[in-house]
């Protein structure tokens, strides 16, 4: 009995191995299953993630192009910067590094708490910033005594500098750190880590500048840490711009308005466009914009109510006033309602649909040709030739000088101003054209707005024998061939232009023009040109009937914007300015000297 | 086949060392070295005398898991460590080799037909469930459950009645929350708990199930070759020389490597069974199925773990993986299957 309880115990342990094996084999066999899905069947999903997982890439930044002069004198420039960085796995002390730091330069309170909460949350091999753009005698100090400092580096990148600070603030603009709208452009977030431009050329010729970066391929550890290099792609520097603008004019042109608060000047080529200089008032130092900290100079650029930052050269909207007269005159020619001889009388004033429309001369002028109406910019005379010809035929003439259109200089942010005609009213002012706005138009007053840079533009087609150019900062050698064919000449006879360029010398050259007092000096060089006076205040009956109100000392942001337009030399004229003083008082009083001191500074350099 | 198992294990160590026989690839040598000479001593010794001591050795390992509660090391957060004569050996390891031999001598002691008595339960049962309850206290749950495993299957290929494991499986449903509640100290629920809730260290168990399923699928069928596996000279896969050494395996040796692995085991599986049908005595037989049992539980928990079929337990590799005392008692196991071939005409009840 006892035996066959043995065979059965036998028989059942038999049975029962099959049964256990069978279940391992089952078991197993789904193993081998999941295995043949994880690395046959989904390999390549994994292989994707494995890669991603071990592979890294580092940018390897390009260095920002230069901003050169016409004579190649660096302008934007790049020098390195050292930062202070700690490693805090090469520290054994952190607090204490800092408190020896903190004897050596200075380091904020803020700074070393930043820097200790960092380093809790990085990787310890990760680099924490403690203190940027080290000056010199900081960098000499942390250097002599960089064996105390195990654990803290200084590392170098490059920083932007202006070698001329103020003098081109506005054309070239500065750099920063990129905000978010930048970001959106993918040669910036490509590289996030690098300053881009904010305003200026710096920010038009961004691409331009900033170049291409480079990629390291790295093999990195599950820390993250580099363990070797697997290719390296160099990055391309950013190329270098060379600007139209002349270094040493550019600095004439700043001071003139040494002594001014606010205003534009732009010179320029006629018959490329280039400008030579640009300057807007007031301006500001870029360098102390960028440097650090810049908090208090920033806030001093912010809470200036003349907006320091805006280029008036491309931004200012000014009334042209007596300087539109021209494009008047050329109107009137074309359409054929006035003779050259044929004189109007001017007593000062004329009275038109129940209301006075008054000359600057209150006395009146008395005979007045073409000539003389703008020798001595008098106003009656347009008035009568603007009711004459009417204001679209006004504005058609306009248009064809560029006015109410972006010139499509190479800055961003440019005004197009406003050229009205009746369409024009009608659709932005839900309003009919008065027959009496068309006479204000006529001196350059009532809606019309212009920059000075289309003023300059103005004055050069003016001068260039009626040759459409478009202004550029970029030195013309450099651009495009296929850009040159665009000689298109404005519709406008050349006699015309002849009459006109005849009577703007005569306002610096001859006696009785509204600038012959700024004549030149020079006996080799003559220049012609137009003033401008253009109201910012409407005067009031009462005070033009005080009679004496010109004289009276006016609030200095109710007074009139002086304006000038001018040409260079007049038997050969290359170069054409326009001078905007904000609140100057007389175009022939404050701009007209301004534009003579810079065409003579031109002078000097052309011989 | 073992010496195969363990020559491997040295090259895969010498791999996850980044090419180096440091620090791991020449100590699991000597180990295994010190591990052959144990596995011919324990084979040549009488399976009488193994069949004699069977419950006193059980009880010394047994004592020896006491002992860990009081001396042990704590690493990782669990006390499973200690320290004998300078070496650090994981008990509960052990223990699953003395439990084979001492069920194996109970179950070759009772009669047949007594097997269902309710005291013929009862005392397998408590050998079961009394080293279990510590082990799960170190925590080390996936050795606990192992540990219960193994006892029931042993238990099973005895001959008890499978409908007794569905009724203990019900009970043991029961009073697993009143033990919880009752028996059990704070700071021993709180390790408990967060063993068993890995999400609560997003780095942690979770990272390391996802680490090893790219190494492995990055494989592909033939894997990346010898020393190339990113994923484990990158150090994305943690402990590769341990838990993961499959992993480490199957990502330079690509899904042909681990099906030679697996089939290895499962050979190795299959000579227990052998060598249970061809011994003579019930004590033969149960340990040398114990052992095949006891192999394939780490294979399978180990395999099934990596690839992401069960929750990550940290169950090793016997052979393959970095580690003292699984080597010992995987060799120490070895001398028991070599002793029951050796002593296989022995009628010893």
């Amino acid at each position: 009995m006892f035996f066959s309880e043995k065979k059965n115990q036998f028989k059942s342990f038999t049975r029962r191995s099959f049964i256990l094996i069978s279940a391992k084999l089952t078991l197993l066999i789904l193993v081998i299953i999941k295995l043949f899905n994880l690395q046959i069947k989904e390999s390549e999903k994994y292989k994707t993630l494995s890669k991603k997982n071990r592979i890294d890439f580092k940018l390897i930044y390009p260095e920002r192009g230069l901003v050169l002069d016409s004579s190649n004198t660096v302008l934007a420039k790049n020098y390195n910067k050292y930062d202070l960085y700690i490693i805090p796995e090469e520290i054994k002390n952190m607090g204490l590094l800092l408190k020896n730091l903190s004897k050596t330069i200075k380091i904020t309170f803020k700074q070393r708490k930043k820097a200790i909460s960092l380093s809790k949350k990085l990787k310890k091999f990760e680099m924490i910033k403690i203190v940027e753009d080290l000056n010199w005698t900081e960098l000499e100090k942390v250097e002599t005594n960089m064996i105390n400092f195990s654990g803290v580096h200084l590392i170098s990148s490059p920083k932007r500098y202006y070698s001329y600070g103020r003098h081109f603030s506005h054309v070239i603009g500065y750099t920063s750190k990129p905000s978010e709208i930048d970001m959106k452009l993918p040669y910036i977030s490509s590289m996030p880590k690098l300053e881009v431009g904010k305003i200026g050329i710096e920010k038009q010729f961004n691409e331009i500048l900033i170049g291409k970066p480079g990629i390291r391929e790295i093999e990195v550890n599950s820390e993250g840490r580099e363990i070797r290099e697997i290719s390296s792609e160099d990055c391309i520097n950013g190329q270098n711009i060379e600007l139209s603008l002349n270094l040493k004019i550019q600095k004439v042109i700043n001071e003139q308005f040494n002594n001014l608060k606010s205003g534009s000047i732009v010179l320029m080529n006629i018959h490329n466009g280039e400008i030579i200089g640009m300057g807007s008032y007031p301006d500001f130092n870029p360098n102390k914009i960028i440097a650090k900290p810049n908090k208090k100079y920033w806030e001093g650029i912010l809470s200036n109510e003349l907006g320091p930052l805006n280029n008036r050269a491309i931004q200012g909207l000014y009334a042209p006033g007596s300087t539109f007269k021209m494009i008047v005159a050329l109107a009137a020619l074309k359409n054929n309602v006035i003779g050259l001889n044929e004189n109007i009388f001017c007593k000062g004033k004329i009275e038109f649909g129940e209301r006075f429309y008054h000359c600057w001369k209150t006395k009146g002028h008395g005979k007045v040709n073409l000539i003389k109406g703008i020798k001595e910019s008098c106003d009656c005379y347009f008035y009568e030739l603007s009711k004459r010809v009417g204001i679209d035929k006004i504005a058609l003439m306009a248009e064809e000088f560029n006015f109410g259109k972006e010139t499509k200089i190479e800055l961003p942010s440019e005004k197009s101003g406003i050229n009205p005609n009746k369409k024009w009213k009608k659709k932005n002012l839900k309003e009919n054209w008065y027959a009496g706005e068309t006479l204000i138009s006529g001196i350059g007053q009532g809606y019309i707005l212009c920059t000075p840079i289309q003023l300059a533009t103005m004055i050069s087609i003016l001068a260039n024998g009626g040759k459409k150019i478009k202004p550029t900062l970029i030195k013309k050698e450099l651009q495009d061939q296929n850009n040159t064919n665009e000689t298109k000449n404005i519709n406008v006879s050349n006699d015309h232009l002849k009459i006109i360029e005849k009577a703007m010398i005569k306002v610096v050259n001859e006696s009785g023009g509204t600038a012959f007092s700024q004549r030149s000096n020079f006996k080799d060089y003559n220049f012609g040109g137009k003033t401008g006076t253009s109201q910012v205040k409407k005067i009031t009956l009462s005070e033009r009937e005080s009679e004496d109100f010109r004289k009276k000392e006016i609030e200095w942001k109710n007074k009139d914007h002086a304006l000038f337009v001018g040409y260079m030399p007049i038997n050969k004229p290359k170069y054409a300015i326009s001078v905007v003083v904000e609140h100057g008082g007389s175009g022939s009083s404050t701009a007209a000297p301004i534009a003579r001191k810079i065409f003579d500074e031109v002078h000097k350099q052309e011989v | 086949m073992v010496i195969i198992l363990a020559n491997i294990g040295f090259i895969a160590l010498y791999s996850a060392a980044g090419s180096s026989l440091d620090p791991w690839a020449k100590k699991q040598i000597i180990r295994f070295v010190f591990g052959l000479i144990l596995v011919f001593i324990i084979s040549f010794i009488n399976i009488r005398y193994w069949k004699k001591y069977a419950y006193h050795i059980f009880i010394f390992s047994f004592l020896l898991i006491i002992g860990v509660e009081f001396f042990g090391d704590q690493r990782y957060g669990a006390q499973r460590w200690i320290n004998i004569f300078g070496i650090n050996i994981q008990p509960s390891e052990l223990i699953k080799v003395t439990l084979i031999l001492a069920l194996s001598k109970f179950y070759s002691e009772i009669r047949y037909d007594h097997i269902g008595y309710i005291r013929n339960l009862f005392i397998p049962f408590l050998l079961i469930i009394i080293p279990f309850i510590f082990i799960i206290l170190q925590p080390d749950l996936g050795t606990a459950l192992m540990f219960f495993i193994l006892g029931i299957f042993i238990m099973f290929i005895a001959g008890v009645r499978i409908w007794k494991f569905i009724l203990s499986f019900f009970l043991t449903l029961i009073t697993l929350p009143l033990a919880w509640n009752y028996l059990l100290k704070g700071y021993q629920k709180k390790r408990i708990l967060s063993f068993l809730n890995p999400e609560s260290d997003p780095l942690g168990s979770g990272y390391h199930l996802i680490q090893s399923k790219i190494a492995l699928g990055s494989g592909g069928a033939y894997g990346k070759g010898f020393l190339k596996g990113s994923q484990s000279y990158l150090d994305f896969l943690p402990e590769k020389q341990t838990d993961f050494i499959f992993t480490m395996i199957g990502e330079e040796f690509g899904f042909i490597g681990s099906l030679f692995i697996i089939s290895l085991y499962f050979l190795l599986i299959l000579l227990c069974f052998y060598i249970a049908f061809q011994s003579f005595s019930i004590f033969g037989r149960i340990v040398a199925i114990g052992v095949g049992i006891n192999l394939f539980l780490y294979v399978f928990l180990n395999t099934s773990m990596v690839i992401g079929m069960i929750p990550i337990v940290g169950v090793p590799l016997p052979l393959l993986s970095y580690g003292g005392t699984v080597m010992l008692s995987c060799m120490i196991s070895f001398g028991f299957l070599q002793n029951v071939s050796v002593h296989r005409q022995l009628k010893i009840g």
